[in-house]
């Protein structure tokens, strides 16, 4: 089939680049990274991409198709062909470009190595043998442990753009995988890493990690889950964590968000002082409910049982993973190796 | 022009392991790798890594040993074998310290599964992603150690004192330019070749250069005929679909639906060694049995639930490449290249004969393959052998201290090849040469070889070095990230590769395990249970012959 794209280049050596249309012929099963191989091969061998396995898993070919991050080797091109399609490729976001379609993954390993991206043992001695761990218990992390760290998330992220020292959606993934790893000895150090600014609270929520990540791995719902354990470990100083109780907390009390008491219990009340003016445009605007006669909501009986089924439901799973001890109870514990 | 003690090359899982244990004995590590370690292609393997734990089911690491034997066609040396499969179980209850998800039984232990001709259900597997898993948690590990990496750095040649190794010369990808990275003890753990085949289950990166780099230093390289065809590969595109889908029970038909293993394999099917299993195959559909060239890998009578929780990998992947989805049809599959038994000839320790020179993992060859790999034992060997070059190097460079002197004339030797490499204005591009070898390669080199087609390749190939050697054209005049010149660079490994296997298949006049000639059918273990030694000769390949080590088990007939 014939492939039309516009590839989006740069020299860094000359400093130029700009969109450049390529039209080739390539196999109609081809993946957009064998359409880059066929114009690398046969139009321009300077074209710069990183590629490897082109099955998915070693995270080498993510790049942005028409803005929206993709792994290379696992789009398919006849769709877009079938459409008339003329897809245009860019490098990542959020990360600096270093020619063509190749970006500097410096700052994403970086945010890796900062959140102590290794089982914390504890400096205790292993068992003998492998540790007794239940499957539903390691089932927890199955789907941080898919990330493949191509970058895709990241390159999507609200939050990095506005701050690029978010720690990010790939790097808190990687921290849930070992908060909820019963194996990991971290407790509240290894929480305190990712409670601070730039940690899972600055996360805004938007979910564009979870729509673009190539391997299923959900890396909002895992800053969700590091988020979680944070507050259930009493770690609710951060200003991320008192925004959450509001929330909690006034839903509870009337069905509702008082947006009026979410600011000063968030940052405190002096800090909410400053927040006046604002809050007075907001009144002028008619965005701000009447603080001393709150609404409620009608059925509030209902939004109350339905909180109490999702804590029960969340205490079932911190329960399932605080069921994995210290250490594995005594008719668990692994059995010295008979070396006979 | 930097230091270290050891100097890693290659981040695969070997690379890692070797670097991890190296740093355990207090010495300095540097890691050179072409690519970021997590991208290395130890994470495509999906199905998982042997071990006699025995948690799944009777099993020793004797009886390891034995059907590792028995699988290699009684070419691997059995005072390595026996050294993988005892310690083993240390190597994988290490792994799932350092936080392996590995899948688990009932009372959670690690869960085992059957490969084929293992002889008991020894496969650790975390779901297929085993590889994947294992290279992540190995990345970890080497983050927390604190070994230096230098990510996207393309090493080039090794470089000798006197007869001594002292480091190796490299291409700063991103930046551009040759650096000395100077060592007491290098350690090679580049991965395999795969893709001088078309049709490879291999990652683009998997080019041989390491082999190739100890080939050009006058190192010895063992057994290099042996590739092995893996039995289920994808048609589009060479993608590997793991072998646990037979361990999970998996059938595999032909065109007529008909199971034909239990034609070729009274007693194992399809849990046949990979060898039987892909000649069974190939001769299915080179006598009109197959389907659009291929035969059919059926799991859809494991139903959605097993597949999904055992083979989810398995089926992302048929449904990307494939169409197919395999919960409600089979997926066509047929053999591909996968893994090259050979490699670097190395002891049990991964010592070379190159003082001061380590291998290991699929670059090295110890060999515990010999003329076929049981699936499962690659992981395995990546670990236990890349430990001991690991601990070896180390020792080495605590008891002899530094060595030798880098001689800086090295770094200018690589720099004058660079540069004319880029000079050259007319020639072919590499792609049309690569195209070519990868061609006549799995045309004429293949899982039925005969000695013209293996005589035509060999000229073939010898045609395409004298090209290579007149000069390819690079595009690219740039010094960052210029991925043209790195694949003109590889190009040039693959061709002497390509020629040391070769010439192996051409002068071993018998078939054993994944060599199989038509002109000469049977396995001749008098004059040919040897290790076949390529060495570099000039720029031609040099024919040599090693003894087999037999510890217990006498050659005997190989049937499953």
């Amino acid at each position: 089939m014939e492939v039309t794209l516009k590839i989006q280049r740069y020299n860094p050596e000359t400093e130029k680049g700009g969109l450049e249309t390529y039209t080739v012929q390539a196999e109609e099963t081809a993946t957009l990274l064998d359409v880059l191989d066929v114009v690398k091969d046969e139009v321009d061998g300077s074209l710069s991409y990183r590629k490897s396995c082109r099955m998915a898993v070693c995270g080498s070919c993510g790049m942005r198709m028409n803005g929206a991050a993709v792994l290379a080797c696992k789009t398919p091109m006849k769709p877009l062909v079938d459409r008339g399609e003329v897809p245009v490729i860019s490098p990542m976001g959020n990360l600096p470009v270093i020619k063509d379609l190749v970006v500097d993954m410096g700052p994403f390993w970086e945010k890796f190595r900062a959140i102590k991206p290794y089982l914390d043992d504890g400096g205790e001695d292993p068992p003998v043998k492998e540790w007794r761990v239940q499957q539903h218990q390691l089932d927890q992390i199955m789907k941080e442990a898919l990330c493949i760290q191509c970058g895709c998330c990241v390159s999507e992220c609200n939050s990095m753009e506005a701050d690029p020292d978010f720690l990010g959606p790939a790097a808190l993934a990687k921290a849930a995988r070992f908060v909820y790893d019963i194996r990991d000895r971290g407790g509240k150090e290894r929480l305190e890493l990712y409670n601070g600014y730039h940690g899972v609270w600055d996360c805004t929520r938007c979910y564009f990690c979870n729509e673009r990540c190539p391997k299923g791995v959900d890396p909002r719902d895992a800053i969700a889950k590091v988020g979680g354990r944070i507050y259930q470990e009493g770690m609710r100083d951060d200003k991320g964590a008192r925004h959450a109780k509001v929330f909690v907390e006034s839903t509870y009390k009337t069905g509702y968000l008082l947006e009026t008491n979410l600011v000063p219990e968030t940052v405190g009340p002096i800090a909410a002082i400053k927040e006046i003016p604002f809050a007075l445009k907001m009144v002028r605007a008619g965005k701000v409910p009447n603080p001393l006669k709150p609404h409620k909501a009608g059925k509030l009986d209902e939004v109350r049982r339905l909180e109490k089924l999702v804590a029960e439901r969340e205490r079932e799973e911190l329960q399932e993973v605080k069921r994995g001890p210290a250490r594995p109870p005594d008719d668990l514990q692994p059995q010295p190796r008979t070396d006979d | 022009m930097v230091r270290h003690d050891v100097v890693v090359v290659g981040a695969g899982m070997a690379g890692m392991r070797a670097a991890i244990e190296a740093s355990r004995y207090g010495v300095d590590v540097g890691v050179v790798s072409k690519l970021h370690p997590t991208r290395s292609h130890s994470g495509a393997a999906e199905g998982g890594i042997n071990a006699a734990l025995g948690n799944a089911g009777e099993d020793s690491p004797e009886k390891h040993t034995f059907f590792t034997v028995k699988g290699s066609d009684y070419l691997g040396d059995q005072d390595a074998i026996e050294v993988m499969c005892e310690e083993g179980p240390g190597d994988i209850y290490e792994l799932e310290h350092m936080g392996a998800v590995f899948s688990r039984l009932e009372d959670g232990r690690i869960a085992q599964r059957p490969f084929g001709a293992g002889g008991a259900p020894r496969t650790c597997y975390a779901a297929d992603i085993t590889g994947h898993v294992l290279l992540h948690v190995l990345y970890e590990q080497l983050v927390k150690s604190g070994v230096t990496v230098y990510e996207e750095w393309f090493a080039l040649d090794l470089v000798a004192d006197g007869e001594r190794c002292v480091g190796v010369t490299a291409w700063d990808i991103v930046r551009g330019g040759v650096q000395g990275v100077e060592a007491s003890a290098v350690i090679l753990a580049t991965g395999g070749l795969g893709r001088i085949y078309r049709g490879t289950t291999n990652a683009y990166a998997c080019t041989g250069d390491g082999m190739s780099m100890a080939w050009r230093a006058g190192v010895p390289l063992k057994d290099m005929e042996f590739m092995q065809f893996h039995p289920t590969t994808l048609k589009a595109n060479g993608v590997l679909i793991t072998e646990g889908c037979r361990g999970e029970g998996g059938y595999l038909r032909n065109g007529q639906g008909e199971r034909f293993m239990f034609n070729y394999a009274p007693n194992a099917g399809e849990l046949a060694s990979r060898d039987v299993v892909s000649r069974a195959e190939q001769t299915e559909i080179d006598e009109g049995r197959g389907l659009d060239g291929c035969v059919l890998l059926d799991l859809t009578h494991l139903g959605a639930k097993r597949i999904n929780e055992r083979l989810h990998g398995s089926r992302e992947l048929a449904l990307d490449y494939a169409g197919v989805d395999p919960i409600d049809e089979p997926i066509p599959v047929r053999p591909g290249a996968h893994y090259h038994m050979g490699g670097v000839d190395t002891d049990v320790w991964g010592k070379t004969v190159m003082p001061g020179l380590y291998a290991a993992g699929e670059a090295a060859c110890v060999s515990v393959h010999g003329a076929n790999r049981l699936g499962g034992n690659s992981l395995l060997e990546t670990v236990v052998f890349g430990r001991r070059a690991g601990a070896a190097a180390a020792m080495e460079v605590r008891s002899n201290g530094l060595g030798g002197v880098f001689p800086p004339a090295a770094v200018r030797a690589t720099e004058r090849r660079i540069r004319s490499m880029l000079e050259v204005e007319r020639g072919p591009r590499p792609a049309v040469l690569r195209q070519q070898l990868a061609d006549t390669m799995y045309d004429n080199v293949g899982i039925y070889r005969t000695a013209d087609k293996l005589e035509l390749a060999k000229q073939e190939v010898g045609q395409l070095r004298e090209q290579y050697a007149r000069g390819v054209v690079v595009q690219d005049r740039g010094r960052t990230f210029n991925s043209d010149l790195i694949q003109a660079i590889e190009l040039g490994s693959m061709l002497e590769m390509a020629d040391c296997l070769v010439t192996g298949a051409i002068a071993r006049t018998e078939s054993r395990g994944a060599h199989s000639r038509l002109d000469h059918p049977e396995r001749d273990d008098e004059n040919w249970l040897r290790h076949t030694m390529t060495y570099y000769d000039g720029g031609e390949v040099g024919l040599d012959y090693k003894p087999v080590t037999i510890t217990k088990y006498e050659p005997a007939v190989r049937t499953y």
